[in-house]
Order: structure tokens, then sequence, then C-alpha cells
């Protein structure tokens, strides 16, 4: 029974779920439970593009020391006015527009690859340059209009499954896949291998090269897929519907329990982490706190939980 | 004796003395100094700013109206681009500024070197520069309240959407709203949270809070997040209350399409117009021609009403926002009311 409770709480993600969790029942308490289900759908749905740009910076960080992708917000803009121009309006053309969003995305990915590899730029400098240029792009190619998705694109996130919105469970299904992706296939344990050691990896026999640049690749190619998914749930694309991923992205890695150094990742804590940032927001939305109580309140909360995971990570 | 040759002088003379303020000003070079261009709003003012200035440089008012834009949103780049423009010899430099005082040793430098600075927007607190000012807790805050007030004679619960936290235009406007809805015993603001004048932002929080809320049955809010609160009601579930827009393009599509389902959908809308630059560079104009005017010189926002929906909708692009370009008319009469 002890080992058994040990265990539960070395997992490392059980933390950010058990953060929100508790989040959850304040805001709860603190309405008189009024709007549970429409809070927890809420939360469901916000969360869902968080942890769809986390799956693929868990994956660039996983790398090891000094890997991260700061294009993502950058990529995401330019992806939603692609995915939205490209539709035009029309239903047929939505196909179209998903995969375009997808192939920039995957274009940016293997161009913060290419400065990485080809010009030995350091991640943090390749991926930041690579946000400008991209965002310089987006602002020629959108020249910060807002176009509609189509209809049916629209409707599209408005779809429920027992009450829970479709597009959140498919990306529930995108993340069961990274998970069996990252525990049990070649790729996965790779990409732990050169996170611990990228030498050691190398003699292993790991192709180092053609995994690093298959994981930006990755991870610009989700920043694409989550441009046009956020364009057809907010109804139009911006120049900054990206802006908030840039940290939240690696936030909800962090929370979750990847660790930083890279080597160890964790898919279920991105869902934890995302549904306790989300919610987090909504609990002193719902308090009606004041702006500067509220920032305060996010990074203490959030020191906590990390604090509260990483301890128990060392006694381990 | 009246040879053609003297008519045509005297013509000549006639025409040039009907208009004298354009002498004066024609040598002189202005800059437009802008530290972003990512949105609709900044697109349409850089728009509006370009068709004005390349006309008065046609029309001879002006030698040059060139726009600047930094490349990356930060106050530093900014200050370095007003010292480029100081030497580049602009006799009057018109700043939107990304902070109210990190511009202001470069602006000083402006002013020393003779050059006519005028903020708006984005204001400076570098006394000597001119400024264009919207006094928006009373057109903007107050003035939604009332129209709030016009459409629930019966009161009910506001939800209040602020802008950016920090700044001084959400400062400003929530200080209108929060004064004038003291006369108005029967609202009551029962959530508030910021949108940050941004749809996507707008539409996360209000959909965060709504499920904790009682019947909600007006929006005030700050503009460009309408449409962005409109949707999270909509998915959600709840009837629709009547929201305050800003003035989007999006936002009046959707009262149209709401005027059109519904038959009748009674809101308001409001804004700054993207085309406050043009009333800018026609103040720095008047500076440069000489005339007095005075330090702050303030300006009208635009509002949009079931009358003028159509005509705006028509006017707007795609994703832009109502717009109206101001004329050298319209600052010689702001100016001349001040002085009044």
């Amino acid at each position: 029974m002890t080992a058994l409770r040990r265990e539960f709480f070395a997992k490392p993600w059980i933390w950010s779920f058990m953060g929100a969790v508790l989040v959850f029942m304040v805001s709860l308490a603190f309405t008189g439970g009024a709007g549970a289900g429409g809070m927890a759908v809420a939360a469901l749905s916000l969360a869902a593009f968080a942890v769809v740009v986390g799956l693929g910076q868990m994956f660039v960080i996983s790398l090891g020391p000094g890997n991260v992708d700061l294009s993502l917000p950058a990529n995401i803009g330019l992806a939603s006015a692609v995915a939205m121009k490209i539709m035009g309006g029309s239903d047929a053309w939505i196909l179209a527009g998903i995969l375009a969003a997808c192939a920039g995305g995957l274009a940016i990915g293997l161009a913060n690859y290419w400065l990485i590899r080809a010009l030995r730029i350091p991640p943090i400098i390749a991926t930041l340059s690579m946000s400008f240029i991209v965002q310089s792009i987006d602002i020629a190619y959108g020249r910060g209009l807002q176009v509609k998705p189509p209809p049916a694109f629209a409707d599209f996130t408005d779809w429920r499954l027992l009450g829970i919105p479709v597009f959140v469970l498919l990306v529930i299904a995108i993340t069961v896949v990274a998970a069996i992706a990252l525990d049990r296939t070649l790729y996965g344990r790779s990409v732990l291998a050169i996170g611990q050691n990228m030498r050691a990896a190398w003699l292993a026999g790991v192709k180092v090269e053609r995994i690093r640049c298959f994981t930006y690749g990755l991870c610009g190619l989700l920043g694409g897929l989550n441009g046009a998914l956020l364009a057809a749930y907010f109804r139009g694309s911006s120049v900054d519907i990206g802006n908030e991923y840039l940290l939240a992205s690696i936030a909800v890695v962090v929370i979750g329990g990847t660790s930083v150094a890279g080597g160890r990742a964790n898919v279920p804590g991105l869902w934890g982490a995302a549904l306790f940032l989300v919610l987090l927001q909504i609990m002193l939305n719902t308090f009606g706190a004041d702006a500067s109580v509220r920032l305060v309140t996010t990074g203490l909360v959030i020191i906590a939980v990390i604090t509260a995971a990483g301890g128990r990570r060392q006694l381990r | 004796m009246k040879s053609p040759l003297t008519l045509m002088a005297a013509t000549l003379l006639a025409a040039t003395l009907a208009v004298p303020a354009m002498a004066d000003t024609s040598g002189k070079k202005i800059a437009l100094s802008n530290g972003y261009a990512g949105n609709s709003w900044r697109q349409s003012m850089l728009q509006s700013w370009a068709r004005i200035g390349n006309q008065a440089i046609a029309d001879k008012v002006v030698a040059a109206a060139d726009a600047f834009t930094t490349a990356a949103r930060e106050a530093p780049q900014q200050a370095a681009q007003i010292q480029n423009l100081i030497l580049q010899g602009y006799d009057a430099i018109v700043v939107n500024a990304l902070s109210p005082d990190a511009l202001n040793g470069a602006v000083k430098q402006a002013c020393d070197a003779g050059i006519v600075v005028v903020a708006f927007d984005g204001l400076v607190t570098e006394p000597c520069a001119y400024k264009v000012t919207v006094d928006l807790a009373e057109t903007y805050g107050a003035e939604q309240v009332r129209q709030m007030a016009k459409r629930l004679p019966k009161g009910g619960n506001i939800l209040y959407i602020r802008g950016v936290a920090g700044t001084s235009i959400d400062d400003e406007i929530t200080k209108g709203v929060l004064r004038e809805i003291e006369k108005f015993p029967n609202m009551k603001i029962v959530s508030t949270v910021h949108g940050d004048w941004d749809q996507t932002t707008a539409q996360k929080a209000v959909t965060g809070v709504l499920p904790s809320l009682p019947q909600i049955d007006g929006i005030i809010d700050q503009g460009g997040d309408g449409y962005g609160t409109a949707e999270a009601f909509r998915s959600a579930g709840r009837p629709l209350p009547v929201i305050m827009l800003g003035n989007r393009k999006d936002e009046l599509v959707w009262w149209k399409q709401q005027i059109k389902e519904k038959g009748d959908y009674d809101t308001w809308s409001a804004s700054e117009a993207p085309g406050m630059g043009t009333f800018a560079f026609w103040v720095a104009q008047q500076i440069l021609d000489g005339k007095d005017v005075p330090k702050e010189v303030p300006m009208g926002i635009l509002y949009v009403d079931k009358e003028t929906l159509d005509a705006q909708i028509a006017a707007t692009p795609d994703g832009g926002v109502a717009n109206v370009e101001y004329s050298q008319d319209d600052v010689v009469k702001a100016i001349a009311a001040v002085k009044k």
C-alpha cells in the first residue's frame, strides 16, 4: 500500500493534475457549484490548444539542454492566416487549408533545423530569428486582417460527443499516439537518448541529426495545425493569435514533469499542466481579481507546483 | 487694356492668394514614427497616412510625408528610429509611441534640434511634444454606459471587458465607465475580465468566466473584443446580451447579421479611427505653417449607429476597422475650438 502510494506520487505528472483539480474545486466553491459542466468544457477546449503545441515543444526540449522552439507563436499566426486564406470561406477547401497550414509549419520547423545545423546557430537564437522572419511574412501576407473560417470548419469546433468537444477528443487521440511514440518506438527512444547524452547516443548508433531534423519539423507541423484549429475556434485568423503560446508551450512542458535538461519527457503531464494553467485563469477571472493580483498569483502557484513536483523527484 | 497675359497673371495671383497656407509649408518634410504594424488598426493607420500624405505632396502642401515602422515592437528601437529621423533632417515628426516615457529622451533631442513633434494614440509625457488627445473617459467609457442605459431602461447585469492591464487607455476608459455607472443604480457590473482589445483573448476570458455568471444583460467593453464575446456566448448556448462594439468590420458585419436574423438588434459602436494619424499630420502641418497651436489638440472618436452601419461596412476592408481620414479643415476647426 505504501509502495503503491509512493509510486503514485512519484509520477511526475500527478502534481499538475492535482493542481488542476484543486483550482477547479476552489472555483466551484466560490460559485457555489454553479457552472461546473460549462467550466470543465471551457477548460478542456482552451487546454487542447496548449497541448498541441506543448507536444511539439516537449519533443524539442527533450533533445537536450538548449533545445527549444521560440518560433511557435509566429508560426501559429502565419498558419492561421494561410489556412483561412486558402479555405477562403469555402467548405470544399477545408482539408487543403489544414494541409497547407501544416506544410507551412513543417517548412518553418525544417528551416529552424537548417539554421541550427548548417549555420551552427544556438536553437534559442535560430528559432527567435526565424520568428521575426515568419512574423514579417505574416504581416505582409495577412496584412493584419482577420479572415473568417468556412462555416463547416467553424461548426466543427462546436461538435460534441458525450458533452465533450470533438476536437478535444481528437487532440487526446493525438496525445495518446505521441505517448506511444515516445515510449515504444525507435524514434521516441532515440529522442530521449539524444537528450540524455548526444555523444553516447551517436556512438550507440542513433541517427542523431536525422532525429533532430524530424523533431524540429514535427514541432513546426504541430504549430501549423494549431494555427488552423485556433482560427476555426476563434472564428478568424490574426497575427497575434499565437502570442500566448510562446510561454504556454514551454510552461505546460515543464509543469507537466518533462525535464528541462532533456532526456526525460512526459505526455500525460501536458494535459494536467494545460488544464491547470487554464483553470487557474478561469478561477482568477471568476474571483474578479485585480490584474496585478492575477499575475502575482499565477506566478506563485506555478512556482508552488513545480517545487512540489521537483522536490518529489529528487527523493526518488 | 487687358491682354490675355495679364488676365492669366491675375488669375494665377488670385489662385495663389486663395491658398496662402500652402506656400509656407511646401518645402517641409514630415515623418511618421511608428513601432508596430501587426494589426488591422495599424495597417489602416499606415494606409490613411500614405493616402493623405501623398495627396498633400501632390498638392504641394508638404515636400515629404514618409512613414517609418520599427522591426520589433520595442521602445528602444523606436527611440533610435527617432534619432535617425532627426539626422535625416525632417521638419516634423509625428509619433505613435510604444511607451509613454521611454521615448522622452529622443523626443527632447528632436525638440532641441528645432523639430516639431506631435504624438497621437500612443502619447509621450515629454512636455515639448504636441499631443492629439482623446477624452476616452468621457467620449468612450461614460458614453458607453449612457448608451447601455438607453437600451436597458430596466437595468440589469453588466459584464465589463477591460483592455490591457496597466495601460493608460484601459485606466481612462475604466475611470469613465465606473464614474458614469454610479448614476444608474439599476445597472450592476457583476464581473470584470481582461480581453486585451483582442477578440481571441476576450473569447477565452469570457468562455472561462461565463459558466459561473448569472444572466448577463449587457456587455461594456473597450472595442475589438465584441465579436469574440458574442462567440463565447453563442458557444456556451447563452442568450445574447446587448454587446457594445468597437467598429471592427467583423463586429459590424455581425451586428448587421443579428438585425437580419432577429429583426432588430440595438447596440452602439465606437472607436478611435486609425485615421487619427492624419489628424496628427495636419496638426504638424499647421505648426510648421506658423499657426498658433495649443499643446493639446482634442479629437473626437468615430461612432457607428444603425443609420451609418451599411455605409461603414461597405467602406471598411475585410478584417479592418471603420475609418475616417481627417482634412486640414477638420484640424483647423479643432484648433479654433480649443482657443474659444
